[in-house]
């Protein structure tokens, strides 16, 4: 009852938008030849779902994605880690950091292809690094932000140093961990996309880019919004999986 | 004026001999503790009152062995090796660990202990029953009030804390009911167990009906000025009409903190 309260709410205005662009391409006040009327598009998605072709572009597209997010995550926490013991190493590494975060991601592209060469190493490499970076900023702000108090209380409960780390800044730190992973998911996606539209032979991005060279506004339009779903879809996956895994937060209204 | 009672007892399970804390902060050292010395006895429970910013907190880090004495030192019974201080601390906030569940965290103490599981559960089920936690065992701390929360850490501390147990102002966020109730609660389980107690707190009323002894400390350097006994039979009850000679006492533990204000009000009186 609840997910279908929730759904209702997420999902009105929507429904709503749709119908009235229906409606205003239907009478004709909008073009359809530049605003295909939704009927159209859901015939078009059909189509390519039918003939294989989304399914394998999306499919190419998450597997950069995952690819260099899950490497991201693992470099990144790892970095954390010793960033978080290293007090010189946080401070010579800071500015680089602050640098490389700040900037966008793309302007990296043509010197990484440069080296590696224009293909899916440089591409994944990029998105590695964008994952990276979040996962540092937040997890070794997480690091340093323990409450002593909690570390002392285990200290004085006999835990060893191991033990703390397992049990207090392991668990301490998991609810901003899960913020990052959130963050550097949608980054990476987005960072994938545009590398795609950028340069590259399959994937959503270069979809989109085809049917805009093409000018095949119908798959135009699908491919855009199909992206849009991406997201929405592993935001709600991080944030199922976050209530499942972080259960003393909280919970957001 | 004073009558102190700096006397040194065979039986003392604790002893702290001339404590002194200086910290540096923002380029100048200041002292938080100078020349602290008293003893404590095997089960006894003994309070440490004094006004705020006397390094009350500070001077409870130093026993719990989180801090290490400038000068001085702290004898507390060796624990066996591998096992945990022998002194365990009840923090006044942040006392449990907000990812575990009440039962986890009660059986924290346990589990340094290396007990295993279905024991440390079952000790710790019957103990957050008692001071009427059952059902509770599975929520996390978020969903209790304060005063459970204190409640789940004192058990921690009486299930599987040292045989010195170190309370900085467990109940001073209670409201005054929740208090007075989680006093009564641990006068009983102080009663069962017997374990050695030492309470930080600002409260006289509070240090005259829970202790056999109150030690004053001093403000900035803190230093101990006075120590009294109560000589009343304890566990006392909620109800205890404090007589002549405790109320004498509660005069004189005001005049040790420089408040003439209990003076006047007493002199008023009489």
């Amino acid at each position: 009852m609840k997910t279908v309260r929730s759904l209702f709410q997420g999902a009105w205005l929507i429904v709503l938008l749709l119908a009235c662009w229906q409606a205003l391409s239907k009478f004709r006040v909008l073009d359809p030849l530049f605003f295909p009327p939704p009927s159209v598009l859901l015939g078009t998605l059909g189509s390519l779902i039918m003939s294989g072709e989304l399914g394998h572009q999306i499919l190419r597209t998450l597997e950069r994605t995952m690819v260099g997010f899950v490497g991201g995550v693992a470099a990144g926490v790892v970095v954390s880690v010793i960033l978080a013991v290293s007090i010189t190493l946080r401070r010579a590494t800071q500015p680089l950091i602050s640098a490389l975060y700040s900037m966008p991601h793309l302007t990296l592209l043509p010197m990484l292809m440069l080296i590696l060469g224009m293909n899916d190493v440089s591409r994944v490499l990029l998105v590695a690094l964008a994952t990276a970076l979040v996962m540092v900023i937040q997890t070794s702000d997480a690091i340093r932000g323990i409450n002593r108090d909690y570390v002392d209380m285990a200290v004085n409960y006999g835990a060893g140093s191991f033990t703390v780390i397992r049990k207090i800044y392991f668990p301490a730190c998991l609810p901003q961990i899960f913020t990052a992973l959130r963050l550097a998911f949608g980054r990476a996606l987005v960072l994938t996309i545009s590398l795609e539209l950028l340069n590259s032979d399959d994937g959503l991005g270069s979809m989109i880019w085809n049917a805009w060279q093409t000018f095949a506004i119908e798959k135009l339009y699908v491919s855009v919004a199909l992206a849009g779903v991406l997201g929405v879809m592993f935001q709600g996956l991080f944030q199922v999986l976050e209530k499942r895994l972080v259960p003393w937060t909280e919970p957001a209204r | 004026m004073y009558n102190h009672l700096i006397v040194t007892m065979k039986d003392a399970v604790l002893r702290c001999a001339r404590l002194g804390l200086t910290y540096p902060d923002n380029g100048r050292s200041v002292r938080a503790l100078t020349d602290v010395s008293f003893e404590v006895r095997h089960g006894e429970f003994v309070s440490v009152i004094g006004p705020s910013g006397c390094g009350k907190t500070t001077l409870l880090h130093v026993l719990a062995g989180l801090l290490p004495p400038t000068t001085g030192n702290v004898q507390l019974p060796e624990s066996a090796p591998g096992l945990p201080p022998a002194a365990s601390m009840v923090f006044q906030e942040n006392s449990l660990f907000p990812w575990m569940t009440v039962l986890e965290n009660a059986a924290f103490g346990l589990e340094m202990r290396k007990v295993r599981k279905a024991e440390r559960e079952s000790r710790t089920s019957r103990m957050l029953e008692r001071l009427g936690l059952a059902g509770r065992e599975r929520d996390y701390p978020r969903q209790l009030s304060a005063g459970m929360k204190q409640r789940v850490a004192v058990i921690r501390a009486f299930v599987g804390g040292g045989p010195v147990l170190l309370m900085d102002e467990p109940f001073a966020a209670l409201d005054r009911q929740t208090r007075l109730r989680a006093q009564e609660e641990l006068m009983d389980l102080w009663d069962a167990e017997r374990k050695t107690v030492v309470f930080v707190t600002h409260d006289v009323d509070e240090a005259l009906l829970l202790s056999d002894r109150i030690v004053v400390l001093s403000a900035s350097p803190g230093t101990v000025v006075a120590e009294y006994c109560i000589g009343v039979e304890r566990p006392r009850d909620l109800l205890w009409e404090p007589d002549e000679e405790v109320i004498g006492l509660k005069r004189r533990i005001f005049a040790s903190l420089g408040l003439a204000v209990g003076l006047a009000q007493h002199s008023c009186a009489t």
